[in-house]
C-alpha cells in the first residue's frame, strides 16, 4: 500500500470529540500505551493506536488521512477495550478509511463491496439470489440421496413465520456447498424451525470495511428488510464475526427498525447442548487431540461480549473434552485479533497481514493445539494462512464440523478442514 | 584556584534580552560570554504566554509601550518567522464588561498606529467559534504567538555560529570586584560543580530581569528598583482558539488565551511578591484565571489542562508609585550606572518579550560605544537563521520530522510529542549548552520532552534510559536527573489536578515511585531533594 492522494482533510481531534463519549475522547489519553502494547498492528507503517491519538493531538491530520495503516488496523477495538480511559481508536480509523478516494482504497475490499451492491443477495462473491436458491436446493437433494438419515432434511428459503432466520457466508454456496450441510443437520437434529432469506442472505459486509457508511447502510437495510418480511423471532448469524457486528451495530447506527432479536449460532449451539437437544460428547476423541478457540473480535469484544465467549468454550469443551481444550492467552474479550478482519484478508497487503498475524500464530503455537476452532470465516482463513506461512502444525475448523463429528453425523465429504486422522472417525452408521 | 575567563562583554542572564544582547554583540563583532545561574529562559522569558503583542493590550494605559510592541512585532514577524505563528488576535468584551472601555479601543489603537478592525459578534464567533453568545464588542488586531524557547535558542545559536563567544549555563554571580569605578572581575560559582569561576570582561551587562535589582546592588548600584509581579498561566492539552483571544477590559486575571502550536495558554494572574525566587503557581490563582477565562471562552470549563506555571515580571518602580503590578509601566529601562560611579556596567530590565530585540539594541549601542565599536546594529535587518538542533521546541516539529523520515530504527522516546532518539542526540550534540553536561531538564527545554499530556511520566524514563545507553549518563547521575526533572514537572501539574490529569499523575507516580523508586533517589538540585 502506498499513501493516499491528498483529500479534504479530516480534523481527527474534533471528530473524535463528536464520535466518542465525554471523558473517553482523544484528549483523555494518559499515554499508558496499553493499546499499543496489545495491538497486533503496532509497528506497521510506523503506527500504533497511541500514536494515532498523539498525531491527532498534534494536528497531523494530513498524515493520519493518508497513512495506509488504517487498512492494516482491523478495527478490532482491543485498544478501546483495554484502555483505562475507554478511548476507541477504531472508530476514527473507520472515518479515515472513508476519507480515502475510492481509487486509492485497497481494491480487493472495494471490489467486494461493489459486488455486494450488484445484487439483492448482497453476496461479495457474486452469488445472486436465484443462484443461491438453486445451489441450496441442489445441495439438499444431494444430501438426501447420500445420507439416508437425512432423507427428509429441509433447507427452507423465504419461509414466512419461521422461528429463526439464518444467513450464510458466500464462501459455502460459491466454492464448498457441502460445508452448508453440517449446520442444516444440526437444525434438523434439534428440530429447529428455520429459514434462509433469498434476499440479503449473504453473511459478509465489506462495505463497512471500505469506510463507506452509505454502502454499509444499504447492505444492512436490504438484510433487515428481508428478515423483517419473514417475521422471525430471532435472526441467527452463522459462524461469522463481522456479519453479525455489521448488522447488530448497523441497526443502531442507522436507526433501522428490526422486528427480531439478533443472536449468534454459537449461543444456540450452547443452548441446545445445555438443553440436551444436541447430545454431544468427546468419546470420539480417543487420540486426545488438543483444541483451542479463536474469539472473533466482532462477535465477542465488539458485540456480544464474554457471555458468548463462555458459550463458545462450553460448546468446545463438551465436544472435544474439557481436558483437551487449551485457551489462548489472553482470551475472550481481551483476545488478540488474528489479522483476518477489517478487510485485511482482501486488501492485498499480504506481508503486513502476516506480520500482524504473527502475534496470533505465536499465541496458538504456545497452546500446542492440533486444531483451532473459530466461528468466523475471516478468522478461519487468516489463521489457516498464517499456520502455513509460519509452518505451524495446526488445522482450522468450524464448530459445525466438530459438533456433527461428535454426534456421528458428519459425512465423509464434509471433512475437508479435518486432518487425515479424523477422516474415518465416528462416520455415520449408514455409510 | 578559580576557573578564569576573559572576554570583552560579560552578559549576565540567559533570558530573551540576554540572548538578544549576545546576538547583537556577535553581529557587531564584539566577543562576549553569556552566563545564567540556571539555563536559558529560566525566568520570565520561559514563564509567559508566548504572546507577540500587537500592542493592543497596552493602548489604553501605555501608548508608548503599545507602539513599541507594534513596531517590534512587525519586525520579528519578518525576521524570525520560524519562531512565530502569525495567527492574529481578537479583543472581545462580553456582557458585564464596560462598553465605554470597549468603544474607546479603536481610537486608542489608532493613536498607537495599531491596525484594528471592528467585528460584529457573529463575525467574531465565526473567527473564533469558542467565543460565547454574550460577546458585546470585538476587534481584530495583528497579535501573534511566539515560541520563546526557540527564539532564545536561535538567538544564542546564531551568536555561537558567529564566533568569539560562549554560553555558560549554571554559572551564578556571587559578587563584583570593583576597582577605580569599574568592575574588574565578576566572581561566580559553577552551580553544579561548586567550582569558583572568575570572569574578566571590559563591560558587564546585567540582563537579569526580575533579579536585576539584586545584581545591581552587588555592584553597589541602588538605582534599579523593581516590583515583582508574579503571573501564573495554565496550559491546555489541546489548542482552543484559532488565534489570540484577549478580553477587552482593563487588564485583569485570565484575560488572554494564546495558542501555542497544539496547546493554548491561559493567563495570567498578577500577584505582587517580595522575592522573585521560589515562586509557584497556586490553586487560588488557577481557579481565578480559569473562572475569569471561562466568561470569555466557556469551553475552558471543560478543558483538560496539563500544567500551570508562572513567571515574575520585573516592573520598574517609578519614584513614589504604588506597588501595583497591573498599573506599573510595561516599558523597559536601560541603566548605565554612571551616576552610581561605575563606568563599565549596564542593566537592562523591565519591558516585554515582544520588545526584547529593541532592549538588546539599546543596550549594545551603549556597550559598543563604550568599547569604541562603531558597527551599526544589524538585528533590525538581519533575518534570524534556523539551527538544525534548535527547531525542536515547536509542537509537532519532531513528530512530522519522524513521520517524514519513516525510519523505524529511530525509536520514539517521547510518545506524546513524538520526539525520537535522533532529536535527543542532536540536541545533546549541537544545541547551545551542549559543551556542558546536559541535564534532562536542559534537553526538555530544547525540545517538547515532558511538555505533552503525560508531563514526563514516560519520557523521563525513556530519555534517561537512552542517555545511559549512549554513555552520557553514568552511575546515579541519570536517576538524579530524572528526579530533578519530574520534580519540576510535578510542581506544574499539582495545581491542575482534576479530570484526566489526575489518573495521568497517578500513573506517573506508579512509574516514578513504584517502579523506579525515585522517592529514594536524591536529586542534584536543592529543590529536587525536598
Amino acid at each position: 500500500m502506498t499513501a493516499a492522494s491528498p483529500t479534504p482533510t479530516i480534523d481527527f481531534l474534533s471528530e473524535a470529540k463528536d464520535l466518542l463519549p465525554p471523558g473517553a475522547s482523544f484528549d483523555a489519553c494518559v499515554g499508558c500505551g496499553l493499546c499499543a502494547s496489545g495491538c497486533p498492528a503496532a509497528g506497521l507503517y510506523g503506527m500504533d493506536p497511541r500514536r494515532f491519538i498523539n498525531m491527532a493531538m498534534l494536528g497531523m491530520n494530513e498524515e493520519l488521512a493518508t497513512t495506509p495503516w488504517v487498512w492494516a488496523c482491523t478495527q478490532c477495538k482491543r485498544c478501546g477495550y483495554i484502555c483505562p480511559m475507554g478511548i476507541d481508536v477504531s472508530q476514527l480509523v473507520g472515518l479515515a478509511r472513508g476519507g480515502w478516494p475510492t481509487e486509492d482504497k485497497p481494491k480487493g475490499i472495494v471490489r467486494s463491496c461493489q459486488a455486494q451492491q450488484m445484487d439483492e443477495s448482497t453476496s461479495a462473491m457474486g452469488v445472486r439470489s436465484e443462484d443461491f436458491v438453486e445451489i441450496v436446493e441442489e445441495t439438499v437433494e444431494e444430501l438426501r440421496e447420500a445420507q439416508p438419515r437425512f432423507a427428509h432434511i429441509e433447507a427452507p428459503v423465504d419461509k414466512k413465520g419461521a422461528m429463526f432466520v439464518v444467513n450464510q457466508n458466500s464462501r459455502e454456496p460459491a466454492v464448498e456447498p457441502e460445508e452448508m450441510a453440517p449446520m442444516w443437520k444440526i437444525f434438523d437434529y434439534v428440530g429447529a424451525d428455520w429459514t434462509y432469506t433469498s434476499k440479503g442472505w449473504a453473511a459478509e459486509n465489506f462495505c463497512m470495511f471500505t469506510g463507506d457508511d452509505e454502502a454499509w447502510h444499504d447492505m444492512v437495510k436490504t438484510r433487515v428488510d428481508a428478515i423483517n418480511e419473514l417475521e422471525p423471532k430471532v435472526w441467527v448469524n452463522t459462524e461469522c464475526g463481522h456479519s453479525f457486528y455489521t448488522l447488530w451495530a448497523g441497526i443502531e447506527r442507522f436507526g433501522l427498525e428490526a422486528n427480531f432479536e439478533a443472536d449468534s449460532m454459537v449461543s444456540y449451539y450452547a443452548k441446545w447442548i445445555r438443553e440436551g437437544k444436541l447430545p454431544v460428547n468427546s468419546d470420539w476423541n480417543t487420540m486426545g487431540l488438543k483444541f483451542t478457540v479463536q474469539d472473533p473480535c466482532q462477535l465477542i469484544r465488539k458485540s456480544l461480549g464474554d457471555t458468548t465467549a463462555e458459550d463458545l468454550r462450553y460448546v468446545v469443551k463438551k465436544v472435544v473434552g474439557e481436558e483437551n481444550f487449551i485457551d489462548m492467552q489472553p482470551n475472550r474479550s481481551a483476545n488478540y485479533c488474528c489479522g483476518g478482519g477489517g478487510g485485511f484478508l482482501q486488501a492485498g497487503m499480504n506481508e503486513e497481514r502476516r506480520a500482524y498475524g504473527k502475534r496470533k500464530f505465536d499465541q496458538i503455537a504456545a497452546t500446542e493445539a492440533d486444531y483451532v476452532l473459530t466461528p468466523c470465516h475471516n478468522c478461519h482463513s487468516q489463521i489457516d494462512d498464517i499456520g502455513h506461512h509460519y509452518a505451524g502444525g495446526y488445522r482450522v475448523a468450524h464448530l459445525w464440523s466438530l459438533i456433527c463429528l461428535a454426534l456421528g453425523i458428519l459425512g465423509p465429504d464434509e471433512r475437508k478442514y479435518l486432518g487425515p486422522e479424523l477422516q474415518d472417525v465416528n462416520l455415520p452408521e449408514e455409510t | 584556584m578559580a576557573r578564569r575567563y576573559e572576554t570583552d562583554v560579560l552578559v549576565i542572564g540567559g533570558g530573551a534580552t540576554g540572548a538578544g544582547v549576545m546576538r547583537d554583540l556577535a553581529l557587531r563583532g564584539i566577543p562576549c560570554i553569556l552566563i545564567d545561574r540556571r539555563d536559558l529562559a529560566a525566568g520570565a522569558s520561559g514563564g509567559n504566554h508566548g504572546l507577540l503583542h500587537s500592542g493592543g493590550r497596552y493602548v489604553a494605559s501605555d501608548a508608548e509601550t503599545a507602539a513599541e510592541c507594534r513596531r517590534e512585532s512587525e519586525l520579528l514577524k519578518r525576521l524570525a518567522p520560524q519562531c512565530i505563528d502569525d495567527c492574529g488576535g481578537v479583543f472581545v468584551a462580553v456582557e458585564g464588561d464596560d462598553p465605554d472601555y470597549a468603544r474607546a479601543f479603536p481610537d486608542h489603537c489608532a493613536a498607537a498606529g495599531i491596525p484594528c478592525e471592528e467585528l460584529t459578534p457573529a463575525q467574531a464567533r465565526k473567527r473564533e467559534p469558542a467565543l460565547p453568545d454574550s460577546v458585546i464588542a470585538a476587534y481584530a488586531v495583528p497579535d501573534a504567538s511566539i515560541d520563546p524557547f526557540r527564539l532564545l535558542l536561535e538567538n544564542v545559536g546564531h551568536a555561537l555560529n558567529l564566533g568569539n563567544n560562549a554560553y555558560l549555563p549554571h554559572i551564578e554571580v556571587e559578587g563584583f570586584e570593583i576597582d577605580n569605578g569599574a568592575i574588574k572581575t565578576t566572581r561566580c560559582r559553577d552551580m553544579r560543580s561548586g567550582e569558583a569561576v572568575e570572569i574578566h570582561a571590559k563591560q558587564v551587562v546585567s540582563a537579569t530581569g526580575a533579579w536585576a535589582e539584586r545584581v545591581a546592588r552587588m555592584a553597589g548600584c541602588d538605582d534599579v528598583q523593581l516590583v515583582y509581579s508574579k503571573g501564573t498561566l495554565i496550559i491546555s492539552n489541546t489548542r482552543i482558539g484559532n488565534g489570540v483571544i484577549n478580553r477587552l477590559r482593563p487588564p485583569g486575571d485570565g484575560d488572554i488565551l494564546v495558542p501555542g502550536g497544539t496547546v493554548s495558554l491561559l493567563g495570567t494572574s498578577s500577584v505582587t511578591v517580595s522575592d522573585p525566587d521560589d515562586i509557584h503557581p497556586t490553586n487560588e490563582e488557577v481557579d481565578r484565571i480559569l473562572s475569569e477565562g471561562a466568561d470569555m471562552v466557556p469551553v475552558l470549563s471543560d478543558t483538560r489542562f496539563v500544567r500551570a506555571f508562572c513567571g515574575v515580571r520585573p516592573l520598574l518602580m517609578e519614584k513614589g508609585a504604588e506597588a501595583d503590578g497591573r498599573k506599573a509601566s510595561r516599558g523597559f529601562a536601560l541603566f548605565d550606572h554612571e551616576s552610581e560611579g561605575i563606568s563599565n556596567f549596564a542593566t537592562i530590565t523591565g519591558g516585554k518579550l515582544t520588545t526584547f530585540r529593541l532592549m538588546a539594541e539599546k543596550t549594545v549601542d551603549l556597550v559598543a560605544a563604550r568599547l569604541g565599536n562603531t558597527a551599526p546594529c544589524r538585528t533590525a535587518t538581519e533575518p534570524l537563521p534556523s539551527g538544525d538542533a534548535l527547531r525542536w521546541t515547536e509542537p509537532g516539529a519532531a513528530a512530522r520530522d519522524w513521520h517524514e523520515r519513516a525510519d523505524a530504527t529511530d525509536t520514539v522516546l517521547c510518545e506524546c510529542e513524538m520526539v525520537a532518539r535522533s532529536v535527543v542526540d542532536s540536541i545533546v550534540a549541537d544545541a547551545p549548552g551542549a559543551e556542558d553536561h546536559m541535564s534532562l531538564k536542559a534537553i526538555a527545554l530544547r525540545s517538547r520532552i515532558g511538555k505533552g499530556a503525560c508531563q514526563g511520566a514516560f519520557c523521563a524514563m525513556r530519555v534517561t534510559s537512552h542517555l545511559y545507553d549512549a554513555g552520557i549518563y553514568d552511575g546515579p547521575d541519570g536517576l538524579a536527573q530524572m528526579r530533578d526533572f519530574i520534580t519540576e514537572r510535578y510542581r506544574g501539574v499539582r495545581p491542575v489536578l482534576w479530570g484526566a490529569q489526575l489518573p495521568q499523575t497517578e500513573l506517573a507516580e506508579i512509574l516514578h515511585v513504584g517502579l523506579a523508586g525515585l522517592d529514594m533517589t536524591p536529586g542534584k538540585e536543592k529543590d529536587g531533594t525536598s
